[in-house]
């Protein structure tokens, strides 16, 4: 299809290295990332129209750490700058409908997270309802051990395929190079370990991670004078269910990942890669099959966020693995799935396209 | 790589709130504090516990208060070996959601039973507080339990009448967190250079700017600035702006009279170190454009204790403050304005 000038594509990206403990901080993090992705495209912090991050100040503990990281983007004289206190998924989001608005043509969106900083059971149970459930500790391993454990008894998977999607998923990440978890891992082995929360083992669980990463998006003919394949984002919608986890209709289906899917036109052609977003191993299986793929389509071949995790950041890199598949690995249509919230609460999916 | 050699002291943020309920949180906990459970009707179901709002619809949930529980059954469940200090239980428990009778959603809750006991289905009664010792809280609920009589709960699904007014109306929390963040590259090199009654910076090569202390970036180009960039810097320069703080007590401050504290220019810098001493004369005869000199703390009495990696060229306990030289005043508009 002819792209026109309300097309918007990505057309440079980078990642920071992905670490248990970086001894840098947020801002010291992105301005390499931020740069880095700026010269993928072949563009200075001059030449950008709109920046958005997404960051959480409560990961590092630094009130108004958002504020400062606006150094990365070397903002003087001022820039337009915007912060979402979400995955950097969500700042590209944001960045998109910037530049829908068509008065200019370039956008980088960032994700950064220091989380080694703090305890997330902690920080986690604070962040649900207050009323209900912080008072009772639920912290997010229970949470997701809730909703693994109603998938099991649903029949539509069992432990033994989970522990097969974590060994293929650490496999797949053995090509990653900012994969901090990957290798051969015996499936019986992976299932003899103990529980951490009946039926959630520490493999299922994401590791803690620092890291950064950031998109440039540009618009209509800009892209394609930045970049000899631009990755067109030809879908993208959010949607966002009840935060009370014993409000949703289901635990073990995704309701707003398949309105969000259905809303960016997941089903308008078939989809070669999926990266989705399942901070929790078993919930890959409730995304893919709310984004109804098929066998047909690879699904993490990064090695997803099992092989790292910068909370505010993993989504970002959802989409930024997603784009090189189109822009690097001859791939024509794949999606990018972000998630955010207790037990999947709310989700994003964005298709990517690349010209015939 | 980790690296853990650089970490600070634990950093801990605590701070104190007190939630207002609004009517329908205030009904059901004034109800919980008196050991009864009661839900919503809202359309053709009742959200036990009940919320202002239909998840599904954004209507107002109104007020049809009906009677819940206090049996329940179990419709998922996960174990937690070892509790931490975020439970309400020290030993071994289950979290599950329980549906109470009379309910048509169901709540998260503490199950108190053996392992092998819990599946789907598991029917639960809850365990109240005390009456006295129950405050309005949902941790006044201490566990659900098995049944020892699985039959439905008498009384459950009749119209609850909320008293006139409500004695639990609101809800105290507290929020304690504790972070250990880790010095920076260059955080390290300003505190090395401080323990040695030296000043540093860092020289950007594009813009030719020196920063003090080093911060590893110039924040104009965007460029990283490594350890090439570090340049000396004396401890001579020009009040640029100051604000004169009249302490109000609360805990932490040690301070009881007025006191000032001022940004300094450097001489031959372009930025600014921020949050400085003034010492020798009285926080009402500071200017802008005053000449002011470093006096240090003595060689093993300085420490670093309050350095962190934000703040660029904060001093900390390494310099007792900034002494005024006498030399006439630079003109304060050439001071005045920086942003940095």
């Amino acid at each position: 299809m002819p792209r026109t000038e309300n097309d918007i594509a990505i057309v440079g990206y980078a990642q920071s290295p992905m670490l248990r403990r970086s001894e840098h901080t947020e801002t010291e993090m992105m301005l390499p990332t931020v740069q880095g992705a700026l010269k993928m495209a072949g563009l200075t912090k001059d030449d950008i129209g709109f920046t958005v991050s997404g960051s959480c100040d409560y990961l590092s503990g630094q009130a108004f750490s958002f504020v400062s990281n606006v150094d990365a983007y070397g903002a003087w004289p001022p820039i337009n700058e915007s912060h979402v206190e979400m995955d950097g998924a969500w700042a590209m989001y944001e960045a998109f409908v910037r530049l829908l608005q068509g008065d200019i043509d370039t956008a980088v969106a960032a994700g950064v997270g220091k989380n080694s900083n703090s305890d997330a059971a902690t920080l986690y149970t604070i962040e649900v309802d207050p009323y209900y459930l912080t008072p009772l500790g639920a912290d997010p391993q229970s949470l997701a051990a809730l909703q693994y454990r109603a998938l099991l008894d649903s029949g539509k998977a069992t432990e033994r395929d989970v522990a097969e999607l974590v060994a293929r998923n650490r496999a797949s990440a053995k090509g990653n190079v900012h994969a901090q978890v990957s290798g051969d891992f015996d499936v019986d082995e992976l299932l003899a370990a103990d529980y951490v929360r009946n039926p959630l083992r520490r493999h299922d669980l994401p590791p803690t991670t620092d890291g950064c990463a950031a998109v440039v998006l540009a618009r209509g003919k800009k892209a394609y004078e930045l970049c000899e394949r631009p990755v067109w984002i030809t879908g993208i919608d959010h949607r966002i269910e009840p935060h009370l986890p014993t409000l949703r209709q289901d635990l073990t289906s995704s309701i707003s990942t398949k309105l969000a899917a259905d809303g960016a036109g997941a089903g308008n052609g078939p989809i070669e890669v999926a990266e989705v977003y399942a901070p929790f191993s078993f919930q890959e299986l409730i995304v893919t099959e709310a984004l109804g793929l098929g066998a047909d389509t690879a699904v993490n071949p990064s090695g997803g966020a099992l092989a790292a995790n910068p909370v505010m950041v993993t989504g970002l890199i959802r989409v930024i693995e997603a784009a090189k598949q189109i822009m690097e690995n001859g791939k024509s249509r794949t999606l990018a799935h972000a998630t955010s919230g207790p037990c999947l609460q709310q989700n994003l999916v964005t298709i990517l396209e690349g010209d015939a | 790589m980790t690296d853990t050699s650089h970490d600070m002291e634990p950093f801990n943020l605590q701070f104190p709130f007190t939630r207002t309920l609004g009517s329908t949180l205030s009904t059901f906990f004034s109800a919980l504090a008196k050991g009864q459970l009661i839900g919503v009707r809202v359309g053709d179901r009742v959200i036990a516990p009940p919320l202002e709002y239909d998840p599904e619809t954004a209507a107002d949930a109104g007020s049809d208060w009906v009677k819940v529980g206090p049996k329940g059954t179990v419709s998922t469940w996960t174990w937690v070996p070892q509790p931490t200090h975020l439970h309400t239980l020290q030993e071994p428990f289950a979290f599950a959601f329980i549906t109470l009778d009379g309910a048509d959603t169901p709540m998260i809750h503490v199950v108190q039973a053996s392992e092998d006991q819990l599946k789907a289905g598991l029917r639960v009664e809850a365990q109240f507080k005390p009456e006295g010792e129950a405050n309005g809280r949902i941790d006044d609920i201490v566990a659900f339990v098995p049944a020892s009589d699985p039959s439905p709960s008498v009384g459950a699904g009749e119209p609850f009448e909320a008293p006139a007014e409500n004695e639990i109306e609101n809800m105290d929390s507290y929020c304690d967190l504790v972070y250990i963040d880790n010095a920076s590259p260059s955080t390290r090199l300003w505190m090395d250079s401080l323990l040695n009654g030296k000043l540093i910076g860092q020289v950007c090569p594009v813009c030719n700017r020196t920063y003090v202390g080093p911060r590893g970036l110039c924040c104009v180009d965007a460029v990283e600035l490594d350890d090439t960039t570090l340049v000396e810097v004396f401890g001579k320069g020009v009040v640029a702006n100051f604000t004169v703080i009249t302490p109000t007590p609360y805990p932490g401050q040690l301070e009881t009279e007025p006191f000032v504290r001022v940004s300094i220019l450097l001489d031959g810098t372009d930025a600014v170190m921020g949050q400085q001493t003034i010492i020798g004369i009285p926080a009402s005869e500071v200017r802008v454009g005053m000449h002011v000199e470093i006096e240090w703390a003595p060689e093993g009495e300085r420490d670093v204790e309050d350095i962190g990696n934000r703040g660029y060229g904060a001093t900390g306990g390494a310099v007792h403050g900034w002494r005024p030289t006498g030399e006439p005043d630079e003109p304060a508009e050439n001071y005045i304005e920086r942003m940095m």
